[in-house]
């Protein structure tokens, strides 16, 4: 049954387009300030530079602080992956009251404000030496990932039928050749949506980051918040406009990817 | 090769409930054997036991006479079709018709071979190539039957394989498994809750409810000679007809029902009830015949008004009510004459031999 | 129908469950316990920390800042979340999509971006200030930032996915044919919505508001950079108390307090919806 759209709900929808522009907005704003020629944030007055972009490219601690990022995300998300999906698996298959309770424990991370375990870690990351290396800084962030790999490895795992592991183990397999060769395969789709949950945390993570890193690993985010925090300069506006359009990149290439699956998965049956 | 399945006083226990209560049950090696029953009734837990993935609380499973009770479900060479036939969604036709051989180390060139072998056997040549999300049912449940059958097990266990598909398909796929059980000589086991499928398709059926072995034996010998209440009402339709036995001579019993007074003739062999013990008659609808007068003769009858009439093309289904209670008769629509009609005061008569005594279990 | 296992596979997934949790006892819930246990402790054994948070006026502002905060911020996300998530739900093609995939858009870009967009835009010389001057409107800049509004704005802007995707979740279980039912039975718009759909869709809301709050909560980068040191909430107070007084005692024992309260809201929450499912684990 259809109903012609109602007065109400014409005014919601023009609230939803008001509240979608208040959200871009300021992301729009970024790309014009990046390209002013002023050593300072502004609109560039009929002149557009592209000396910031520059800077980013010559100046070698943006680089660096890059490469740290990339070193520490990457990282992070492989032992996430590892421990979210070991948790995810194990709960999917024993399902009991005790896995229930282990799920909610792996979740914890998520729901514990950042300054909270940023003390935490700093206390024992101090005791073990830990402050201000790579790995530090990797299993900090792994344990915050982590729980976004249970969650999508579990929701991936929840349309896979349990009877798919007694098929594998009824034609031959044991129970380890059954989870190698037919629950982690299906479990990968969860796997990957995880893993850009975790990466994403991790390269966006600034709070604990400022409690365990210093100088000697140096991420995006503090390189970001440092030169928010002393003096604000267009090479931001420049990083951060990259970001956004790699943002939009990867979430276009998402979508058109699950486009595609879809067509895939809806070819006609008959022969 | 096929092998035989023996279950020893097989007892699952999950808590207080007992899945499956103290069954003994043997299944002869190329039997096609079905166990049927309502869902709940412990049937899927008994299969799941001979797969291997339920362990009997107290019991012993043979196969072929060696004790397989605590052997892992991989080791038991055992073909499954599972229910919603458990594909492999991440491998291909092929590669799921390949993953048992591949794991029995058998070479590549041989597991293609058989690949192809297996998919024109249920007649899919040419959909190795493809996923199965993009198969239709009966196509999955085919490859789930080749996947089954492609180790050359012992035995085939099929759990409600076909209740999936819609009817005409379903018809199609149990003549190609009898085919199937037909050319192979491979002990089947079925398990089903639909006892058409059940009727249609087994050398001898297991009735199962509350855990336990209700009665076995060959189709027609079940659906004609049931035993208790509960497999005459659940294979097909039943009359029931609860009296009191008024008088025995030979093997002709009189018996009051309804304040009428009705005889039975009792088989040849087997106990006799005795005079003023209630009796509990089965009587299929199809024994009853319809009549506008009172028939003659010995044949038992009762006066009867219509009630409802359901066409079901070869038949009418017919309802009405007696001094019995309610009570169903099929007729053939076929035949001359007024079509029954509700409202219609009719006789319903049957023969003495018609009816089965029952045990009532209920 | 739930399969037992035999030994082994028992134990290949025995070994898949306890080792992750080993690691995270040891890795994230000792360190969490470490700063319970300095909460009490430190700089004297007892409850003396505690005790703060009733005697220091400082204290109790930094609280009522930021519950003050949290409550405008999570009203008003879920007010825009709401129309969002609606909007998106019942705009037929690709409009509904593109509502989405803005919000989907907002939901993944940096905290640190969107705060550094709203200095840009916001601060004394920022774009809004000049803009207003040149066209002559005003004479001296606006106070936009460094304030609650400032901190309020930011906060709004990163909570609205937050709020909106749970909501179009709930949304989308909701039967549609149920409004147009309502309509039929007499139903204006308004009245279809205020007494069938809204109350459908109230567990949604309740849960996506006590998320949102508690989200709220814990917030660091944008109050930091937005309030400007002149409007501070709990996290920054905390990591003052570490970063510049050292003082170890008063910052755990916040944290802690903050801890707790999360949970306490989390217990609220468990009344009104399953929180497994709250956390797509379920």
């Amino acid at each position: 049954m259809d109903l012609a759209p109602s007065k109400p709900f014409r005014i919601t929808v023009f609230g939803a387009w008001l509240a979608i522009l208040f959200l871009t907005l300021p992301f729009a704003v970024v790309f014009p300030v990046s390209l002013t020629p002023q050593r300072y944030l502004s609109l560039p007055d009929g002149e557009l530079s592209l000396r910031h972009y520059q800077t980013l490219l010559q100046d070698p601690s943006w680089i660096l602080s890059i490469r740290d990022s990339l070193i520490v995300a990457t990282g992070s998300t492989l032992v996430a992956i590892v421990l979210g999906t070991m948790t995810a698996l194990a709960c999917w298959r024993i399902s009991s009251r005790a896995s229930e309770l282990v799920r909610m424990a792996m979740l914890a991370p998520m729901i514990v404000p950042s300054i909270v375990h940023a003390l935490g870690f700093y206390q024992i990351w101090a005791q073990l030496g830990l402050l201000d290396t790579y790995l530090g800084l990797i299993l900090a962030h792994a344990m915050k990932g982590t729980p976004y790999v249970v969650i999508s490895v579990s929701a991936a795992l929840a349309n896979v039928d349990l009877r798919l592991e007694q098929a594998a183990r009824n034609l031959g397999a044991t129970a380890l050749q059954a989870l190698w060769k037919v629950i982690i395969p299906a479990a990968k789709p969860g796997m990957a949506a995880g893993s850009v949950f975790a990466f994403a945390l991790s390269w966006d993570e600034l709070v604990v980051t400022l409690f365990l890193s210093s100088r000697g690993v140096y991420t995006l985010p503090r390189k970001i918040w440092d030169g928010i925090q002393d003096n604000i300069n267009p090479a931001i506006a420049a990083v951060a406009s990259l970001m956004i359009v790699l943002t939009v990149i990867a979430m276009v290439v998402r979508i058109l990817l699950a486009r595609r699956q879809a067509r895939l998965a809806a070819v006609p049956t008959e022969p | 090769m096929s092998a035989s399945i023996t279950l020893e006083n097989v007892t699952k226990a999950y808590g207080s409930h007992l899945a499956s209560d103290d069954v003994s049950l043997e299944i002869g090696a190329g039997r096609f054997v079905t166990l049927l029953g309502p869902s709940g009734s412990g049937k899927t837990t008994l299969l799941m036991m001979i797969a291997g993935f339920v362990r009997p609380t107290k019991g012993r499973i043979l196969a072929g006479g060696r004790d397989i009770t605590n052997e892992p479900p991989e080791r038991r060479e055992f073909g499954m079709v599972f229910q919603g036939y458990a594909l492999f969604p991440n491998m291909t036709v092929a590669e799921n018709l390949a993953f048992p051989l591949k794991l029995r180390g058998v070479a590549r060139d041989a597991v293609e071979k058989e690949v192809r072998r297996m998919l024109d056997v249920v007649h899919l040549p040419g959909l190795g190539g493809r996923y199965p999300r993009e198969l239709s049912g009966g196509q999955q449940q085919r490859v789930a039957l080749a996947r089954a059958l492609i180790f050359n097990p012992k035995v085939l266990l099929l759990d409600e394989s076909l209740s999936a598909l819609d009817k005409k398909l379903r018809a199609g796929l149990q003549e190609e498994l009898r085919d199937l059980h037909a050319r192979l000589g491979t002990t089947f086991v079925f398990v089903t809750h639909d006892q058409e499928e059940a009727l249609s398709m087994s050398d001898e059926i297991v009735i199962v409810n509350r855990g336990r072995i209700v009665q076995r034996g060959a189709p027609k010998a079940l659906y004609d000679k049931p035993d208790t209440r509960f497999v005459a009402d659940f294979l097909g339709r039943a009359n029931f007809i609860e009296g009191a036995v008024s008088s025995l001579s030979g093997r002709e019993i009189s018996y009051g029902a309804g304040g009428l007074s009705l005889r039975h003739a009792l088989p040849v062999d087997g106990a006799a009830p005795q005079p003023h013990q209630p009796i509990l008659l089965g009587l299929r609808p199809e024994k009853l015949r319809l009549a506008s007068e009172a028939p003659g003769g010995t044949a038992n009858a009762v006066p009867a008004e219509i009630t409802l009439v359901t066409y079901e093309g070869a038949d009418y289904h017919i309802r009405a009510t007696t001094p019995l209670g309610s009570m169903q008769a099929v007729v053939a629509s076929t035949g001359g004459g007024a079509s029954p009609a509700r409202g219609d005061k009719v006789w319903l008569s049957w023969d003495q031999d018609a009816a089965v005594v029952l045990r009532d279990d209920r | 129908m739930t399969a037992d296992m035999d030994a082994r596979t028992r134990r290949v997934y025995l070994v898949l469950l306890l080792a992750p949790l080993f690691l995270l006892a040891f890795l994230y819930l000792y360190p969490l316990s470490r700063v319970l246990w300095l909460s009490v402790t430190v700089p004297t054994p007892g409850f003396g920390n505690f005790e703060r948070l009733f005697t220091s006026s400082g204290i109790q502002n930094v609280i009522w800042t930021t519950l003050r905060i949290c409550v405008f911020t999570t009203a008003l996300a879920l007010l825009i979340g709401y129309a969002v998530a609606y909007a998106a739900l019942h705009l037929r093609g690709w409009r509904g999509e593109l509502l989405l995939f803005f919000v989907l858009l907002s939901f993944w870009l940096s905290v640190l971006i969107r705060a550094f967009a709203w200095l840009t835009l916001l601060q004394s010389r920022g774009l809004i200030n000049t803009w207003l001057m040149n066209v002559g409107i005003i004479d001296a800049p606006l106070t936009l930032i460094r304030n609650e509004f400032g901190v309020v704005l930011g906060m709004v802007h990163y909570m609205i996915p937050y709020a909106a995707l749970p909501l179009y979740a709930n949304m989308k279980g909701i039967d549609t044919r149920l409004v147009p039912a309502a309509r039929g039975l007499g139903a204006s718009p308004v009245q279809a919505f205020l007494k069938v759909y809204l109350p459908m869709s109230l567990p949604g809301l309740i849960s996506a508001g006590i998320l949102t709050f508690i989200f709220s909560l814990g917030f660091y980068v944008t109050p930091a950079l937005l309030g400007g040191g002149k409007t501070i909430m709990i996290s920054e107070y905390i990591a003052v108390q570490i970063n510049e007084t050292l003082n170890w005692g008063l910052g755990s024992m916040l944290a802690t307090s903050l801890l707790l309260a999360i949970f306490a809201l989390l217990a609220v929450l468990s009344f009104f919806v399953d929180l497994r499912k709250v956390f797509g684990v379920k």
